[in-house]
């Protein structure tokens, strides 16, 4: 190796290393990116649209739209989700037809695809925004998703 | 200038005056191992907060912020964690050399802690020939290193003795080449002697472009020594998982770990004590009042504070670089490294002479 | 893409010749195969074997050969070949004429039973050694009780013997030879390993630091997704499709709606192809972000892993808001998006492009001139333009051998014709330009994404589409540039709700061959690195 270029070398990988030094104390005096988690819990530091939890709104007096299709059950690709339904009189007409009874949502086999709400013909049910599913017990991952002593929101009259 | 020589003068004394010169000697020395034990545990503990901080600041990051205000406690919590933890026993392994080896390492780094100028009257071993002492002393480690390498009975740990082998023995050599100027700028190999003749001037300013060189190489080649940074080799974890200490748990782990920090610490104090005057203020010929206020500030910070700007470059140094190769490694030394500071050491010696 | 014609290939006399899905089909008798691949191979230029997708047409097992000549790349030539044999059925090897063929056909043998003879290595790929049966055969007996599951730990003895076969007088003869002499070093990397990123298992030999040979055993994230997308209907695999390679989740799904919707002869509206490629490129610089920070970690900066992590969230923070996923989107679906782009959406991207901007002249200060970085990159791992064509090595690892093989320019999908972007190419093949070009490429990328921002025409972003979606019975077949190189699906349909064979041409694959190619010589510290470089995401390859 020629000398000159030798030295020339040493000179050029000293800037070059004082370069990226130089770079690593510009992060070192830059704010910090580090999310607090429980300290930032009140914050909204996901996207509204985020999937967290598959959940069925119920309005004030306690109806949801859910008409037990089983639409979601069959496009579910993981079998999360279960319709069980029963045979209930219909006050107005006087017939039988099949109403929701338990919707069981399994937590711990959803992927969060978004199959089923894609393609609830009532939107019936949504994703929320909660991410804190922990348990201790994976029993508690299956979770009911209809409230006690609901029922199917009547139809609006236009 | 207070002196820590008054506190340790007095404590003799008393001790002397209550018990024959034997037992006062004997109560001394165990005194000066606690507290050096002591010192050691906590500047590793304060190391380990130190440097996790610092990487997190480098990488945009918070760091420890759990235990206590700031994290402060971190390092605290793990040692207790890690004292809890299982040893785990390695099977096929050399049991008595797999043991001993953690405590090669470790007690190669106390020996050269010992050695250290702290601060004015604060300096347990004073030999004539302390930098021939350090330089001895502190490749002990390197024993520790193979033999843990070699006794855990695994590939990864072997690869990375034999690496660590190879890297520490030549960049030892740079290192005593760089020490081995500020001897010949000082003529004394006595460390309290060097930190005296600096009273005046630091030898960085006082040596030159040779002593900037030889500081530069210093922190290079000790830097190597430690096994950190973009030196890492025996322990990259990209490749070897965790090089030598893979197999070690518990407190072993624990042991390499706190000698790894001290080692750091050690590879700075000793850069301090030889180019940036140690516990000496910082004194500008003609400045008297600047010189006199500096006077105040107690010798200990001056020492600890020119240690932290030292390790705090090695850290920067750290977090900034990849990791070299093993043939870029040893190239860097043999052609690079070497070359420069034998010149160096030519130019020294010219610069005194004239 | 469909226009593409193939005049200059003239065919030989024993195959017949069909035009299916702008491909031209050849169909040759299992016993000329090697016979037409080689023709095919050197005197039609078919020099880049894009894929082998093995088949069970229930009477007969085969396979499809997808080719593509290299100075035509458009076109995709098929040789297809079948055995009625269900015993033992063997066709002739052709990694003689294709290196890649040799990871393929064990793949093939692997899910089909399909013996290779004149394969020097015909290990199961992905399945142990001792599983019963050949899973994506018709008749396949999925009962657990053949295939229990271990729960203790087990040697890989069976790593060591390589079978493979000859065939004597037209008889089928298995021999077997040893892997490794007695004594040679032999250190594993995974499959739980610090630097592989994911569980990859690469078995090395050394000799004190330098590289013998890497024998990669894959399968330890083998989830059966070819298998699976035989239950599951079209828009159920979608998702599937994303958990291949997790980093461009959204490229692959694109491919998959790409190839239903060329099935089904329908076109997505402007809006979605528009969005569609966005986020595809938005998609392309996450992945080479976290590519370039995983590369510079395996090198020991754990500080630019960070900062490649960090902007990495941003694109992260935008899809999240627009798909509500951040990793696994599920935005795409068969016929156009699943949601409205968000109102957002074109402020935030805006705001990355310059930031990005200035990052990427950062991550260059920071890493690309360190001398060290430099130094370990430059001349390591060099893989030559005619290896990498051999060895189907797509994507940035090819087109920095000087291979130009960008799906997006030599048949443009999507709005890739719309706009003005240049595909970054260098000529050493080593492990430096392979990182150059990923940096370069994210570059491109946002030049791209800035000419389409301002220009998201209004409309629907969906087609109507009917509930159950039936594909028309045909085989069909797409390719995408995904951030690793070419991604391919295959749809074999039945006209069912369900199809009937799905195969996804994983450009993974290809690079661990490279890997296995390329690293013999070099040091062991630059396995890691070269692997880093080559870029490959395990799931992906074991599928």
């Amino acid at each position: 190796m020629n000398a000159g270029k030798y030295i020339k070398n040493i000179f050029v990988g000293i800037y070059r290393l004082c370069q990226g030094m130089y770079i690593t104390m510009l992060n070192f005096c830059r704010p910090k990116i580090t999310e607090q988690y429980p300290e930032n819990r009140g914050k909204k530091i996901y996207g509204e649209r985020f999937r967290g939890l598959l959940t069925m709104p119920h309005d004030s007096e306690n109806h949801h739209k859910c008409i037990a299709c089983g639409i979601c059950m069959n496009n579910c690709p993981n079998g999360t989700i279960k319709v069980i339904t029963r045979m209930e009189k219909d006050e107005t007409t006087g017939r039988d037809r099949k109403v929701l009874d338990r919707y069981i949502y399994n937590l711990g086999s959803c992927i969060f695809c978004g199959l089923c709400t894609r393609s609830c013909p009532q939107q019936a049910i949504e994703w929320s925004n909660n991410f804190e599913h922990s348990v201790f017990d994976p029993g508690k991952l299956i979770k009911q998703l209809n409230r006690e002593g609901s029922s199917l929101a009547p139809k609006k009259t236009e | 200038m207070w002196s820590f020589s008054q506190l340790t003068d007095w404590i003799d004394r008393s001790l002397h005056s209550v018990m024959g010169d034997g037992w006062a000697l004997t109560v001394e020395f165990i005194l000066i191992g606690v507290a050096i034990l002591v010192a050691y545990a906590v500047l590793a503990l304060f190391l380990i907060y130190a440097e996790r901080k610092i990487c997190a600041f480098f990488q945009c990051r918070i760091g420890p912020n759990r235990v206590g205000k700031w994290g402060i406690f971190q390092s605290v919590a793990d040692m207790i964690k890690i004292l809890l933890k299982e040893l785990i026993r390695i099977d096929n392994s050399d049991k008595f050399l797999f043991r001993a080896a953690a405590f090669f390492v470790i007690i190669g780094s106390i020996c050269t802690f010992g050695a250290i100028p702290f601060a004015k009257g604060l300096h347990a071993i004073d030999f004539n020939v302390g930098v021939f002492y350090l330089t001895a002393v502190s490749s002990l480690g390197v024993v520790g290193i193979l033999l843990a390498g070699w006794s855990s009975n695994s590939k990864y740990t072997m690869i990375g003795a034999m690496r660590s082998g190879a890297q520490l023995i030549s960049y030892e050599i740079s290192a005593g080449l760089s020490l081995m100027t500020i001897v010949i700028l000082s003529g004394t190999m006595q460390l309290s002697e060097i930190v005296e003749q600096q009273g005046q001037a630091w030898f960085i300013f006082k040596g030159g472009l040779p002593a900037v060189i030889a500081f530069i190489t210093y922190l290079i080649a000790g830097h190597a020594e430690t096994n950190r940074g973009p030196f890492d080799q025996p322990e990259a974890e990209s490749e070897l998982t965790a090089g030598y200490h893979t197999e070690y748990s518990g407190i072993q782990f624990g042991f390499f770990y706190l000698a790894e920090y001290l080692n750091a610490f050690i590879i700075a104090a000793i850069a301090t004590t030889m180019f940036l005057g140690g516990w000496q203020p910082l004194h500008i010929p003609g400045w008297e009042g600047f010189n006199r206020i500096m006077d105040y500030i107690p010798s200990v910070i001056w020492f600890f504070g020119k240690t932290c700007f030292c390790i705090f470059l090695a850290f920067w140094v750290r977090w900034s670089f990849p990791r070299l190769r093993i043939d870029q490694l040893l190239s860097f030394e043999w052609k690079i490294l070497m070359p420069i500071c034998l010149i160096n050491l030519i130019l020294m010696s010219v610069y005194v002479i004239l | 893409m469909t226009e593409t014609t193939d005049k200059t290939i003239q065919a030989p006399e024993y195959a017949e010749t069909e035009r299916v899905d702008g491909r031209t089909v050849f169909t040759v008798p299992a016993e000329r195969l090697h016979d037409a691949a080689r023709y095919l191979r050197d005197v039609a230029g078919c020099d880049f074997l894009i894929d082998i997708v093995g088949m069970d047409w229930g009477d007969s097992l085969g396979a499809f050969y997808h080719m593509s000549p290299t100075d035509r790349p458009a076109e995709v030539i098929t040789l297809k070949t079948a055995t009625t044999d269900r015993e033992t059925p063997h066709l002739e090897s052709v990694c003689d004429v294709w290196e890649v063929a040799q990871t393929y056909e064990r793949e093939v043998h692997d899910f089909f039973g399909i013996v290779f003879t004149g394969n020097p290595d015909m290990r199961r790929l992905f399945l142990r050694e001792s599983w019963q049966g050949y899973p994506l055969r018709k008749d396949y007996d999925a009962d657990p009780a053949l295939n229990p599951l271990h729960k203790e730990s087990e040697p890989l003895s069976d790593m060591d013997v390589v079978p493979y076969f000859t065939l004597e007088d037209g008889r089928l003869v298995g021999h077997m030879r040893q892997m490794y002499e007695e004594d040679e070093y032999i250190v594993n990397f995974g499959p739980q390993h610090p630097a592989m990123h994911g569980v990859l298992h690469l078995r090395v030999s050394l000799d004190g630091e330098v590289i013998r040979s890497v024998d990669p055993n894959l399968g330890y994230i083998h989830r059966g997704i070819e298998k699976m997308c035989e239950s599951y209907a079209y828009p159920q695999i979608l998702h599937l499709t994303e958990r291949l390679d997790y980093l461009s989740g959204n490229i692959n799904r694109h491919a998959f709606c790409l190839c239903c919707e060329k099935a089904l002869q329908i076109e997505a509206p402007q809006r979605a192809v528009y969005v569609r490629t966005i986020m595809d490129e938005l998609t392309r610089i996450a992945s080479h972000l976290l590519g370039w920070g995983s590369m510079c970690m395996d090198m020991g900066s754990i500080t630019a892993f960070v900062y490649g992590m960090r902007d990495r969230e941003k694109v992260m923070d935008i899809f999240e808001d627009t798909a509500g996923g951040r990793l696994m989107t599920s935005y795409y679906t068969i016929g156009g998006l699943a949601s409205d782009i968000h109102p957002d959406f074109c402020r935030k991207v805006k705001e990355f492009i310059p930031y990005m901007r200035k990052m990427l002249r950062e991550h260059h200060m920071l890493f690309t001139g360190n001398p060290i970085a430099a130094g370990r990159m430059k001349k390591t791992g060099r893989l030559t333009l005619d290896d990498a064509i051999s060895l189907g090595a797509t994507g940035p690892s090819g087109r920095a051998s000087g291979w130009s093989n960008d799906i997006r320019k030599i048949a443009p999908y999507a709005a890739y014709d719309k706009v003005d972007f240049e595909v970054p190419m260098r000529t050493g093949g080593d492990t430096f330009d392979r990182y150059m070009v990923r940096l370069d490429e994210i570059e491109q990328s946002l030049r791209i994404i800035e000419q389409l921002i301002d220009n998201i025409p209004e409309g629907p972003y969906a087609e109507k589409m009917r509930p159950i979606i039936k594909l028309p019975e045909g085989e069909y077949f797409q390719r995408v540039e995904n951030a690793r190189g070419q991604f391919g699906v295959h749809i074999s349909s039945r006209g069912d709700k369900t199809p009937y064979r799905v195969k996804f041409r994983s450009p993974c694959l290809p690079l661990v061959g490279a890997l296995k190619h390329i690293t013999p010589g070099s040091k062991v510290a630059d396995l890691i690195m070269i692997g880093g470089s080559l870029d490959y995401v395990i799931p992906c390859m074991d599928r």
